[in-house]
Parts: structure tokens; sequence; C-alpha cells
């Protein structure tokens, strides 16, 4: 850790895990509410299970990725964070109007929490991932403002480099997409059109120039590789990215009442969409080969080369197998939507955040890396936590597979919740899985609560002894 | 562009760029691939919208786009041989050409709008907008590049040992007209 | 200055060649339709292409795996395409 400023980052990491840990806890209540309708009822209805587990999931990430920005930001710049202590405000700000908008949705009835909040004024609630109230809508805006102008001023007055203005660029991306959450009208074309250019501008474009940034930048510190051979990788990602992913949108134009030649523009480009984590994998694992260093950290190193390709598996392999229109016909809105969610935003964002927190956090604490112990559990919590979440995503694809094949395909297809009851295998899979993951948290988190540094002596022992 | 005599040497320009122009080519063959498999199901439609098209307008576009690469390759030999002023020089003139193609196929969506061919005329004139469209952008990127390669050519940044930019602009500028090349093949001609 | 000197670059010759290729295919184009002629106009924009990455990319010079890519592409897309046109 190279300067003082970049300690900032610490709190944003800590309540990303925290968030992290609360999103799977409602998951797991969400999952078992498939196998128990009842559950917790009326104390948590599923709603509210199901939104508590999304919105806590949308903002552990966007904690990690502040908290990425205000750490990589100064060292890129090679100055200090221009107001550290704005950057501190402004996580309580954030970190209390979750808190708040939480215990909105599991104390207060849904209407009540609209109208107790001015969505007469402007309607914005309602939809996914958007049920936040319109105060809390603006309250984001204003923190991610406070985030864009902090690192901004900060770039402005040190080094530019081509990962900074990634970075910077996708944030503010980021930040200006978040825009449509304000625009909601009655036509539910439209409605549609506007939630989609914040969804998948989002997780299919903007948040892919972050990852890119972000894998750019640990595999820059942990191989030593020359700055501008990465730097170069990350252009070429961005850009197939984009020519992908923005006429890729039409993938989610199909059936909601968009002109016809969506069907071809949206299959076409979104069935291209996989290239840049081809494109991704390549780059960390020729970064990988081409390393001037052995970094202590190898924790991080799982984490930074597990992410593309859980990614690939997640976004690439499940996304193109519901990414075509005549097949989307059958599977739209199933399982099969599900699964390639859930593997998708862990491999891509959830798991490139866990690996900046893994290589920062030593640093912010005081050690290059931590002790072998710690990383042992780390990397244990690593693969619990990969292997349980395929797993996850192969129960979601088997009851996918079969709600398409019962429920939209032959001559007599049968009803939903029929269909349903057929699946609970499926579910029951999915919810012990999800246990593991959690399991698997644990001993991640684990990690964090041992002391110790690395010992390269210890390392250079075991060389010789063997 | 050198004397056949010359000993071989390493990739024109930097390795990321061919990554980059290989994924579009993949991206554009793709598209293509799709237009003339659409056809194979609509042969009458496409043989019947087809005509609509000014194929004279796509000719002379080629021209202009073959010409500008032609004016592209002699910026890179002009440069080899240390001469960044005659480089941008050949350079302008590329982008000029640029600017010839992008008038002209504008006028040629305008006729086609007055006309009534839009995206949703039928599925060969969305193919025809969309493919042109997409390529119209990759015009423009390589524009972008393009001038910035020029103003470093003229503010004498490149040199005979140095001009890796040149070489990695012009390749991409290469592949628009490589990708034209074929487009006006596929879209304006076979039948 | 020998005569001998006086020969178009490399490049000049390749720009000649592709504004002539441009215009036979066009005339093939022209004069009608089908399978032959599809086949023709192809294989004069394989032989275009060509041109231009060896010529203007300067593959030529460079090691065949990329000149081999190139021609791959082409080889590949020209040939989608013919059998799309063979099918239809």
């Amino acid at each position: 850790m190279k300067y003082e400023s970049q300690r900032v980052a610490k709190p944003y990491f800590i309540a990303a895990l925290a968030l992290f840990a609360g999103q799977i806890v409602f998951g797991l209540i969400a999952g078992f509410q498939y196998l128990d309708g009842t559950f917790l009822f009326p104390e948590i209805p599923f709603d509210v299970a199901h939104m508590s587990h999304t919105n806590l999931l949308i903002v552990w990430l966007l904690m990690a990725f502040m908290g990425a920005a205000y750490y990589i930001v100064p060292e890129e710049a090679q100055t200090e964070l221009y107001s550290p202590k704005l950057a501190l405000i402004t996580f309580w700000v954030f970190l209390g109007a979750a808190v708040l908008t939480l215990f909105g949705y599991l104390f207060v009835p849904y209407s009540q929490l609209a109208a107790m909040t001015g969505d007469k004024l402007l309607p914005t609630m309602g939809r996914g991932y958007l049920e936040q109230p319109l105060p809390v809508k603006i309250g984001i805006v204003l923190v991610a403002l406070s985030l864009l102008f902090n690192i901004t001023m900060t770039l402005l007055k040190g080094r530019k480099t081509s990962l900074n203005l990634i970075l910077i660029g996708a944030l503010w991306g980021l930040a200006l997409l978040f825009l449509p959450a304000f625009y909601f009208p009655i036509d539910t074309v439209k409605a549609s059109y506007s939630w989609w250019w914040i969804v998948h501008g989002w997780v299919e474009g903007d948040w892919e120039l972050i990852l890119g940034a972000l894998l750019g930048f640990i595999l820059i510190k942990m191989t030593g590789v020359d700055r501008e051979i990465v730097e170069k990788w990350l252009y070429v990602i961005i850009a197939m990215t984009l020519v992908t992913g923005i006429i890729g949108i039409g993938h989610h134009y199909y059936f909601i009442g968009a002109p016809r030649y969506w069907i071809w523009l949206g299959s076409i480009f979104s069935a291209l969409e996989p290239i840049p984590f081809i494109l991704l994998i390549a780059f960390a694992f020729k970064m990988l080969l081409r390393r001037r260093r052995e970094h202590p950290n190898k924790a991080a190193m799982l984490w930074a080369m597990g992410t593309p390709i859980v990614a690939f598996l997640g976004a690439g392999l499940w996304g193109f197998m519901i990414t075509l229109a005549p097949v989307q016909n059958y599977v739209h809105g199933t399982n099969l939507t599900a699964a390639h969610g859930h593997l998708a935003f862990f491999g891509a964002y959830a798991m490139v955040s866990l690996a900046i927190i893994s290589y920062a956090m030593p640093l912010l604490r005081g050690r290059e890396a931590n002790s072998a112990a710690a990383q042992r559990w780390e990397m244990s919590g690593f693969w619990i936590m990969v292997i349980s979440m395929i797993g996850i995503t192969l129960a979601l694809t088997g009851a996918g597979i079969v709600t398409a094949f019962l429920q939209r395909m032959g001559a007599h297809p049968l009803g939903f919740m029929q269909v349903q009851s057929k699946e609970r295998v499926f579910f029951w899979l999915r919810e012990f899985c999800g246990l593991c993951f959690f399991g698997g948290l644990v001993v991640y988190l684990r990690s964090f609560f041992m002391s110790g540094e690395y010992e390269y002596s210890d390392e250079a022992i075991r060389a010789l002894a063997s | 562009m050198e004397n056949i005599s010359d000993p071989p040497h390493a990739l024109p320009g930097d390795f990321a760029i061919w990554v980059f122009i290989f994924a579009e080519l993949t991206v554009f063959g793709v598209l293509f691939s799709a237009f003339a498999f659409a056809r194979a199901a609509h042969v009458d439609l496409f043989n019947q919208s087809q005509l609509a098209l000014n194929r004279g307008l796509g000719a002379a576009n080629t021209l202009v786009l073959v010409t500008s690469s032609y004016f592209v390759a002699r910026a890179t030999r002009a440069i080899k041989d240390g001469r960044g002023l005659l480089c941008g020089h050949w350079l302008t003139g590329a982008l000029g050409l640029g600017v010839v193609f992008l008038a002209l196929k504008l006028f040629e969506f305008h006729q086609d709008y007055a006309h009534g061919i839009t995206l949703s005329t039928n599925l060969f004139d969305m193919f025809y907008l969309s493919l042109t469209f997409f390529h119209f952008m990759h015009v423009l990127m390589g524009m972008a590049i393009l001038a910035v390669v020029a103003y470093k050519a003229y503010a004498g940044r490149y040199g005979v040992e140095d001009h890796a930019g040149v070489e990695t602009g012009g390749s991409y500028w290469h592949m628009v007209d490589l990708v034209w090349i074929i487009l006006f093949a596929l879209v304006y001609v076979i039948r | 200055m020998k005569l001998t000197s006086i020969r178009p670059l490399p490049c000049t010759s390749t720009w000649t060649l592709l504004l002539v290729l441009t215009l036979a295919s066009l005339r093939l184009g022209a004069s009608g339709s089908g399978p032959a002629l599809v086949m023709a106009v192809l294989a004069l924009t394989l032989i275009k292409g060509q041109l231009i990455a060896d010529y203007f990319m300067g593959l030529r010079r460079v090691r065949s795996l990329w000149r081999t890519a190139m021609f791959a592409y082409l080889v590949v897309v020209g040939g989608l395409i013919a059998t799309a046109y063979l099918i239809a």
C-alpha cells in the first residue's frame, strides 16, 4: 500500500463481505421457500426474501467496486486520494441507506413503503433489482457522484494511466446507466427497454470494463508483467465487450413488443458476447505464464485465475445456451436463466471482487500476504464456494430443462405449479449446494481472522527440505 | 510497401490490434454467414429487394475505400523511409477518401429512407441496413485512429525505427477495407 | 536512372489489380445470376481479400501463421456463403 488514503478502501471491503454474508442468508431462505412455501411466512414472505437477496448482491458488489476504486485510483495516479474524508462519509451514508432499505423491505409492507417514500411523486418502485424507495435511489446517485468526484479529482492531479482511465470511465458509465431507474413509464415496452438499459448495460457492458480493469490491476501488481502489455489486452477485451454487448442488448428485446429485427440483431450479436470472456481467460493465463515473480499471495492469484474461467462458464457458456431467439422462445424466464444468472454474477463480479479484496486486504493490514495457514483457509473457501456454485447452477439447469419440456413444449403443456412440483429434487439439490456455499463462505471469512503474515523463510525451508 | 528483397520481419503493428482485427473479422464473418443463410430461406425476397440497391454507389464506395487503403500503404512506406511529413500527407489523403465514403454512404441511406427502406421493411432490408451501418461505424472508428496517427506523423513522433503506430492504425484500416470488399460482393452483387 | 528501375511499387500494382478485379466482379454480377457466377465473384473476392492481406497489410513478409489465418478466414467465410447460396 503506497498511499495513506488508500486505507479508506478497508471499510468498503469489510461492509462488502458482511453484506455478502447477508445476501447468502436471504438466498438460503428464498431457496428453502421453493420447497416449503410457508417457511417464515408471513414474517419474511418470498418476495421480501428475494429482493433482499438481490439488492444485497448489488449493494455488496458496488461496495467492493468502490473500495477497489479508492484503492486502485490513488496508486495508479501516484497521488493521494483527493478527499479521504469524503470517501468515509460517503461510506457511512451508503451503508446506512442500504441497511435502512433492508429494514424497510423486512418490516414495512411494500405498498406502504412506497406510499411513505413519495413513490406517488415519481414512481420508480416495483421493478426487479430496482425495488428501492425513491429517496434511496437518489441517495445512490449522490453516493456515486461523490465517488466519481473524488476519483476524478484524484486522476486529474496525478498520472493518467490507461487502467485508471478505463476504471474511472467505467464507473462514470455505471452511474449514468443507473439513471433510467427514474424512468418508469406506463408503456410496458418502454419500461422494459429502460430496465434493460440498466441491467444489461451494467452486467453485460459497463461492469465488464470494471472486471477487466480490476483483473488487469491485480495482474500488473502480482505478476510484474509490463503494464503496457496488460493495458493493450484490456483495450481489445473492452472493445469486444462493447462491439458485442451494445447491440447484444437485443437478446432481451425478443418477446417484449419490440420490432422484429431485434430477433436477428439480438441473436447474432449476443451469440458473440462470449468472445470477451474467452479473451479474458487467454489474457489472465498469458500474464501468469509471463510472470516475472512469485507473489506470496497465492490466494489472490487463485481468485484472479479462477475469475475469468467461472465468468466464462456462467456468462459465456450458460449465457450462450439461452441467448438465441429460437431457443429463448422455450426457455425464457425458466430456471435456466436463474442458473446462468447465478454462475455469471458469481464468476464475473463476485469473484473479481473477492480477488481484489484478497490482494488488497493484507496490504491494508500491513503485510504483503497472509500467512500460509490463512491462505489455505482462504483457498479452501474458494474451492468450496466455486464447486457449490457450479452445483447450484447444474441443479437450476436441470429444473429449467424440465420446465422447457413440460411447460413450454408439447401438445399438452402442464401448468406452472404442477411443473414446479415435479422439480423438487432439483430445488433440494440447489438448497443443499447453497448450504455448502454458505459453509465455503464461512471458511473463507475465517481466513480474515487468522493472524500472521506470509513467512518467506518457511517457504525457503520447505523448498530446501524437498 | 517494401521491396520484395527486404528481410522478413515482425507482425506489422501491435500484436493486440491483430487480436482485435481477427475478433472483428469474426463478428463480420458471422453477420455475413447469417445473411447468406437467411437468404437461403427467402431467395426470391432477397433477389427482389437487392434490385432496389444502388449498385453504382456501392461500387464507387468500393473504389474509394480501396484507394484509401492504397494511400495508407503508401503512408506506411513513407514512414519506413523516415519521412513523417509525407506519411502524414498520404494519411490525410486516406482520411479525405474516408470522408467521401461516409458522404456517399449517407446519401445512399437518405435515398433508401426516401424509398421506404427501413429495418422493418423486410429481412433483406434489415440485413442490408444493419450490415452497412455496422460497417459505417467501423469506418468512423478507423478514421479516428488514422487521424491520431496522422497527427503524430506530422508532429514527428514516428521514425525509421519506431513507427509501429502507423502499421497498427493502418492494419485496422485495411481490415475495414477488406470487410467492405466482402460486404459489397455479398450484399450488392451476387444473386 | 536505368529504365529497369522505373517499375511500380508493389502496393501500386496491387491497387491497380484490385480496381480491375472490382470492375470484373461488377461486370460478372451484372451479367446475370446463378451458382456459377456466384462462385466466380466469390473467388474474385477471395483473391482481392488475400491481396489486401498480403500487400496492403504486409502479411506477405511475416511469419506464415498470420497469412494462413487470414487465408483461412477468407476460405471459411467464402465457403459458408457459397454453401448458403448453393443450398438456396
